[in-house]
């Protein structure tokens, strides 16, 4: 019976509040208390991960930048050089110019995919399921498999997407042996992959209350505006949450494609981006610092894209929202 | 009645379009892989290889130490995929319980670290991991699943327990249940499609990892699958239907986690599976 009186009275305030009960103090209070200790251990691995392999990493970084390390000898102070490098860097300078123009493609492209097949299927059809497992499929395939088949499938000659181009009267493009056509390749190879995006957009579609479709079929709107004031307000929180994070997985998802198809970022440096460069000057040239001055920088640009994208679409979605 | 049965037959259409679109690249790899070795590629779509040769397969196993890799993948997936639901979903447990101001901080730093892309830690783990003299052994694979692999996991678990009521889990710590069995007794076997989706998920992300291998393993030996696609790929850089057989090897395990998974997540009802509520 007492503990029945404990529990509805702890209901009504937070675990923390100062235990005021009189009956019971002592025993009560040690118990909280031990409570709390034992989820501060059940914490503790999660905690521990995240500082030593994310945050302890990410600062190092900092004075690492200011250094010459190739990783055998100790790390030798050079100030700003690094970053004086970098400022002379054409292939760095490439570099953020392809992962700027792969993401403001790719991101987009696997968006509107998601989105656009997620509201094909989001109807409960015969067979959907399997046509919802078959769109995913591709996203849980080994990137490294997902490249190597790819590779063979940008092959000008023999390979089956220009043999399928060439029936149907179109001579396709050289591909990998071409700086444009190796830069559309890889986010075209990538823009399969949107699983992620795409069972997302399923839920949230099915979160749609559908008293609310019905009104609004009801008060006769059309399949558009049915859409455009339904639909996408309600769907836009978890857009605008898909954009941030396509766009941060776009800046190192790209990196295997890169490394593979474009046989560490060829042709001519045209799928070099931000982390093929980087992996090439850590770990090919043991160049360290430098990489980790290059970190440095691709982590406030990265912060800088994050942020801009974040702020133009809040304001964007906030006029849809309700 | 006739224009809706009219608007459903085009969208199944339009469906099955969609999803043989989406999985020829897969086919294409199948194919290439019982392709007869060194034989002049096709000119025209082949969709059946003549003759159909499976020994591409077997010719992977001579090229290098595939069986040794592929034992190493195994045995690293089944250190780290457990050791990730465990740590995830006692993160969110705990995160779930302590003081709403405790949470948002925690919240907070595990956004933050998920927002963190894995580029930025390549060239300072590996500082560090060389610092401690993991290089070459399995820790730097095995140690992210502290963090639940990726933070996401974590906050995924929180929510799933946020959405049980409360008073279960006050009335067992009032009854004098520690936190541990709590966690054990109560809140983790009531979340199994999260459960499900986290090691579905986390196992993709351990079975297909190749840069982290890449980065932190040098002996062959020691080495996981993914990277004797990339060695074999090295090793003979135009024999596509042995590439392929590897590909096809590393791939299904992957595909089929996925297809016994997936129901939990793809199919499940609205405000039952993890993404629902």
């Amino acid at each position: 019976m007492s503990s029945r009186e404990h529990s509805t009275r702890d209901m009504a305030g937070a675990p923390a509040q100062p235990v005021t009960a009189g009956v019971g103090r002592r025993p009560r209070l040690f118990r909280d208390i031990a409570w709390r200790g034992q989820l501060i251990l059940l914490l503790l691995p999660f905690l521990a991960g995240i500082v030593l392999l994310v945050f302890l990493p990410a600062l190092i970084g900092l004075p690492l930048a200011f250094t010459s390390y190739n990783s055998l000898d100790p790390p030798e102070f050079t100030g700003l050089r690094n970053f004086r490098d970098l400022w002379n860097d054409r292939i760095f300078h490439l570099s953020l110019r392809n992962t700027l123009g792969f993401i403001a493609v790719a991101v987009p492209l696997r968006l509107l995919g998601a989105l656009a097949i997620a509201l094909l299927l989001a109807r409960r059809v015969r067979g959907v399921g399997s046509m919802r497992a078959a769109v995913v499929l591709p996203t849980v395939v080994p990137d490294i498999a997902w490249a190597l088949a790819w590779l063979w499938i940008f092959n000008p000659i023999y390979g089956p997407l220009n043999i399928l181009l060439r029936t149907i009267g179109i001579e396709g493009p050289a591909w990998m042996l071409d700086e444009n056509g190796a830069r559309f390749a890889i986010i075209l190879m990538m823009s399969w992959q949107f699983g992620e995006g795409f069972v997302i957009c399923l839920g949230a579609l099915s979160d749609i209350p559908s008293e609310i479709v019905d009104q609004a079929r009801v008060d006769g709107a059309g399949r558009w505006e049915q859409f455009r004031s339904i639909t996408l307000p309600c769907i836009a929180p978890y857009l605008l949450v898909l954009v941030v994070r396509d766009t941060l997985f776009s800046l190192h998802a790209n990196f295997v494609p890169a490394k593979i198809l474009g046989q560490e970022g060829g042709p001519n440096y045209a799928t070099t981006y931000l982390p093929m460069w980087i992996y090439t000057n850590a770990f090919s040239y043991l160049r360290l610092g430098y990489a980790a001055a290059m970190t440095w920088v691709t982590f406030l640009f990265t912060f800088a894209i994050v942020m801009s994208t974040w702020l133009v679409l809040s304001r964007r979605f906030g006029r849809w929202g309700p | 009645m006739t224009r809706r049965t009219w608007t459903t037959g085009f969208r199944v259409t339009l469906g099955l379009v969609v999803a043989v679109t989406m999985v020829m690249p897969l086919v294409w790899m199948v194919t290439t892989s019982l392709r007869e070795p060194g034989s002049v590629p096709p000119r025209r779509l082949e969709w059946i290889p003549d003759p159909v040769v499976w020994s591409n397969y077997r010719d992977v196993f001579d090229a290098l130490p595939f069986a040794t890799m592929a034992a190493n993948s195994v045995i690293v997936t089944a250190i780290a995929v457990p050791l990730s639901v465990l740590c995830a979903s006692w993160g969110g447990f705990a995160m779930s319980q302590l003081v709403p101001s405790t949470r948002r901080w925690l919240v907070a730093l595990a956004l933050v670290a998920a927002m963190i892309p894995t580029t930025a830690t390549w060239v300072t783990r590996f500082v560090l991991f060389s610092q401690a003299n993991l290089i070459d052994t399995w820790w730097p694979l095995i140690l992210p699943a502290l963090m639940g692999t990726s933070p996401l996991f974590a906050l995924v678990y929180l929510w799933s327990f946020a959405g049980i009521p409360r008073d279960i889990f006050d009335a067992a710590r009032l009854d004098g249940t520690s936190a541990f069995r709590t966690w054990a007794t109560i809140a983790f076997p009531l979340v199994r499609p999260t459960t499900i989706a986290v090691t579905m998920l986390t196992f993709t992300m351990h079975w297909n990892n190749f840069t982290e291998p890449l980065i932190y393993i040098q002996s062959l030996d020691r080495q996981t699958l993914p990277f004797a696609l990339s060695a074999l790929f090295q090793l003979a850089p135009t024999d596509w239907p042995m590439l392929m057989a590897a590909a096809v090897m590393l791939t299904v395990p992957a595909v089929v986690v996925f297809l016994i998974g997936q129901r939990s997540f793809i199919e499940s009802a609205r405000g039952e599976g993890w993404l629902g509520n």
